[in-house]
């Protein structure tokens, strides 16, 4: 045995000790991947396909082993590279260690039009930086991106290594799993590593390590518990709860500021901070509610004492100031969509038949209310007939009203369905939702439910 | 720089050919596709069709277009390039007025108005972009030159001269017609009814009816060809000629298919030659029977039988699921489902849908089955390359062995 400080893999142990704390709770895949790329003179595995869900570590831990055992790597982001040019240049340039800069007129270590040159000009990259004996690995990120690619470039990478004739590992993250990668004509199976989501266990020590100076440890951990016990069910994101739980750090200290309770008071800051964590799910977490205002509203309830009740959230702004014709339009559109035609002479006209349903047609309404099912095309005569039925006085049909209905096909309150012809036959669907038809139909006073065969 | 070392040329082998050996090396000399005989065997009154055809046009000093079709391995290339030789050996003797021959292959041009420039190069040898090399040929042509001698054009791959506006056809076709331009065009193409189906109307009228179609060969031609390469050389028994003549005759009736053939059961027969023995036994039936299945037989089948366990399994489910839907396409959720089904029936474990769909994409790789991307995965569509009864065939031998 060689005398010297202990390795594993040829990497010191130091850095190996970085490497693992810097992953928390991802210790064993950093060993299954140390152990994969092996020695850095070892011909390592060429492709290996790494998935999790989103916020479960994979870009992390992949660069972090990169960038700690000062591996030659180059890292791209497929989502920035929309052309395949763009992919072959930036994975040359880190490569070969060039950054487009002013200083050399920002231009690229060499230009690569397909992949048969991006094949060539690596393989002379690797040779001119005397790396013939070292694994270079190149990672895309965001790999689903390569599949909407040129028909080539993905089975091309995965045998990158068989192509340079160096040895090249070429690591693919993602999101998905591999079988939605698989193209008709086959291609190089890569070796499949699965980060699993984290548990609630490690979720806890993750968020524990960035505790704020000033509180101890064991008061954040009990803070992380409560904020994980609402939110834990609807997310496992760690970057967002994480950034849910420094949001609302500020609201559960705020007690122990003002001297009503003290660190030990668990039970005491637990009544504080629970339903305010419970808006916060509904707020800030459905971002209705930004950040920002969020702080915003925490600092004024501090001060000022106020209720936080009155939050004026995105979904909440629903009334758009229209024309009176274009809301009555807008009326006449979403009856035409959500109501059968047959039953327009029961409901807009004045002499009509009794509005009764028959046992039938109630049984057939169960199963297909046109609720659930979406809005439905309509003329634009028909969409004119209720216009009049519905509208009071008399409105002349003026180049004015015709113009409305456009500016609401662009407002996309509507749209125009099968662009066929303009003019003649134009087909029109409504796209609101009932409770924005509500509120538009509510300042004109008109009482929209009892016209909708659905709520007879 | 001297003028012939900037000709291209391909770096000479150091060692010399070595002259065939033995009864077979020879054999096999002789029924290359690359050797072709003096004179065409069964070719005879294509020959003189031809050779009457470009002799009267060279003796009146006019032109002419004639058309040539028959399908691949009919000798059509061959006759005429035989014709243009004895042609030539006349003009040495005195005996025809001089003539020039240019000769072009639309599969050697990558785009089809490069054939202008091919053919302005092979005339004057000046270089020319395709435009301007039809100006020049166009001017050519039209210019009355008396002491103008004929221009004989070999057209190969006709079709592939076919553009949008067809104006390559139409040049080839319509120089010809000028009084002046004493052109004669041999076009040649596999389909016979190239000019009715592919061609303008005013196209097809100046390429005119002077047609030649080369049929397939017979069993006894084909026999005829074999024999007479291998005239004065006992290397084959007379049945097994017959056999593969007999074989490639019901099939295509190929020529090139038939020396094949041959050469593959030449070396067969010296495989299997005892090693005590100083020459090789003669060819005979069993030697050209497997090289006949080699060649003939369906590679799909031999796949199957050599597919893994869950790949043989899987086009069974396949089958399956066609059998129960009556309909030649399925989801892969409807097959896994089968799949699942012929597993436990035959107590083999069964794969995860991960694993199976890495059976479905390998079986499409191979392309025994047609299957779309993985992107769309329960839902994508199915559909096996091979009939149903292949699959039937192929895996009821493998389950009673």
């Amino acid at each position: 045995m060689a005398a010297g400080p202990p390795t594993v893999f040829g990497h010191p142990t130091e850095q190996l000790a970085d490497l693992y704390s810097s992953c928390p709770s991802r210790h064993y895949q950093v060993t299954q991947l140390l152990a994969l790329f092996g020695q850095n003179n070892h011909l390592s595995c060429p492709r290996v396909f790494l998935y999790g869900p989103t916020g479960s570590g994979k870009s992390h831990v992949i660069s972090s082993i990169l960038n700690t055992l000062k591996l030659p790597h180059a890292l791209v982001n497929c989502v920035e590279c929309y052309t395949s040019r763009l992919l072959y240049d930036h994975i040359l340039n880190q490569v070969a260690l060039v950054t487009p800069a002013p200083d050399n007129d920002y231009t690229n270590y060499s230009r690569c039009d397909n992949m048969n040159d991006f094949v060539k000009t690596l393989r002379t990259v690797i040779e001119d930086r005397e790396l013939q004996e070292e694994t270079m690995y190149i990672v895309l990120d965001k790999a689903e991106r390569l599949r909407e690619m040129d028909m080539n470039i993905l089975p091309a990478f995965l045998r990158l290594g068989e192509l340079t004739g160096c040895n090249v590992c070429v690591v693919l993250l993602t999101e998905i799993v591999w079988e939605k990668f698989r193209a008709g004509t086959g291609m190089c199976e890569p070796l499949v590593l699965h980060f699993p989501d984290y548990t609630k266990d490690e979720l806890l020590e993750i968020l524990s390590s960035d505790c704020p100076t000033g509180y101890t440890k064991d008061f954040y951990m009990s803070y992380i518990n409560i904020v994980l016990s609402v939110f834990y069910m609807a997310c496992r994101n760690l970057n967002e709860i994480r950034h849910l739980a420094l949001l609302n750090f500020p609201k559960f200290c705020e007690p122990i500021k003002k001297g009503e309770a003290t660190e030990e008071d668990v039970h005491k800051l637990w009544r504080n901070i629970e339903p305010h964590l419970r808006k916060a799910l509904q707020t800030v977490y459905l971002r209705e509610v930004s950040s920002a205002q969020w702080e915003r509203m925490q600092e004024e309830a501090a001060t000022q004492e106020s209720s936080s009740a009155n939050i004026k959230t995105l979904t909440g702004k629903v009334n758009m100031e229209l024309p009176f014709y274009s809301k009555f339009l807008l009326i006449a559109a979403y009856l035409a969509s959500y109501n059968p035609a047959r039953t327009d002479r029961r409901f807009f006209l004045k002499h009509a038949g009794k509005m009764k349903k028959t046992v039938q047609q109630m049984k057939r309404d169960e199963r297909a209310s046109s609720q659930l099912l979406g809005p439905k095309p309509f003329p634009l005569d028909r969409l004119m007939a209720i216009f009049y039925s519905i509208v009071e006085g008399k409105v002349a049909p003026t180049a004015n009203i015709y113009s409305q209905i456009s500016s609401l096909v662009t407002l996309r309150l509507m749209t125009q369905v099968g662009s066929d012809d303009q003019l003649d036959g134009a087909k029109f669907k409504c796209t609101v939702g009932l409770d924005f038809m509500r509120s538009i139909a509510r300042t004109v006073n008109f009482d929209i439910i009892r016209y909708l065969y659905d709520f007879v | 720089v001297r003028v012939d070392e900037m000709m291209p040329n391909i770096p000479k082998t150091p060692r010399q050919r070595k002259e065939p050996m033995g009864v077979l090396e020879q054999a096999r000399a002789r029924l290359h596709v690359s050797a072709v005989p003096e004179s065409l065997p069964c070719r005879e009154l294509e020959f003189g069709n031809i050779y009457s055809f470009v002799e009267g046009r060279l003796l009146d000093g006019t032109g002419g277009c004639m058309y040539i079709s028959g399908v691949p391995g009919t000798g059509k290339t061959a006759t005429v390039h035989e014709v243009l030789r004895c042609l030539q050996e006349e003009v040495d003797d005195s005996n025809l007025p001089e003539f020039q021959f240019v000769e072009i292959n639309g599969m050697k041009l990558t785009d089809p108005h490069q054939a202008h420039s091919q053919i302005l190069k092979a005339l004057t040898g000046q270089k020319a972009t395709p435009e301007h090399a039809a100006e020049i040929l166009d001017k050519r042509f039209n210019t009355p030159a008396p002491r103008r001698e004929s221009t004989v054009l070999l057209v190969d791959e006709l079709d592939l001269l076919w553009t949008r506006k067809q104006s390559v056809m139409y040049n080839l076709f319509d120089w010809p017609t000028r009084p002046q331009a004493k052109l004669i065009v041999l076009a040649i193409a596999n389909t016979m009814d190239l000019p009715e189906r592919m061609m303008m109307n005013r196209v097809s009228s100046r390429l005119g009816l002077t047609r030649m179609t080369f049929q397939p060969y017979t069993f006894r031609q084909l026999q005829e060809i074999v024999m007479s390469r291998m005239k004065g050389l006992q290397a084959f028994e007379d049945d097994a000629i017959q056999l593969a003549a007999r074989k490639v005759a019901a099939v295509s009736g190929d020529a090139r298919r038939a020396l094949d053939i041959c050469r593959r059961a030449t070396e067969l027969a010296e495989l299997a030659k005892t090693p005590g023995r100083k020459s090789a036994a003669l060819v005979n039936m069993t030697h050209v029977d497997t090289a006949v299945q080699e060649m003939f037989s369906s590679p799909k089948i031999m796949a199957i039988r050599h597919a893994s366990l869950q790949e043989q399994l899987f086009l069974k489910a396949v089958v399956a699921e066609f059998r129960r839907s009556g309909l030649e396409e399925a989801t892969f959720l409807q097959v896994s489902q089968q799949h699942e089904c012929l597993c436990r029936l035959d107590g083999v474990s069964v794969p995860t849908m991960s694993q199976l769909s890495g059976v479905c994409s390998t079986l499409g790789a191979s392309r025994l089955l047609l299957v779309e991307a993985g992107k769309s995965d329960l839902s994508q569509r199915v559909r096996l390359n091979v009939s149903q009864d292949d699959v039937m065939y192929a895996l009821r031998d493998t389950s009673q062995s």
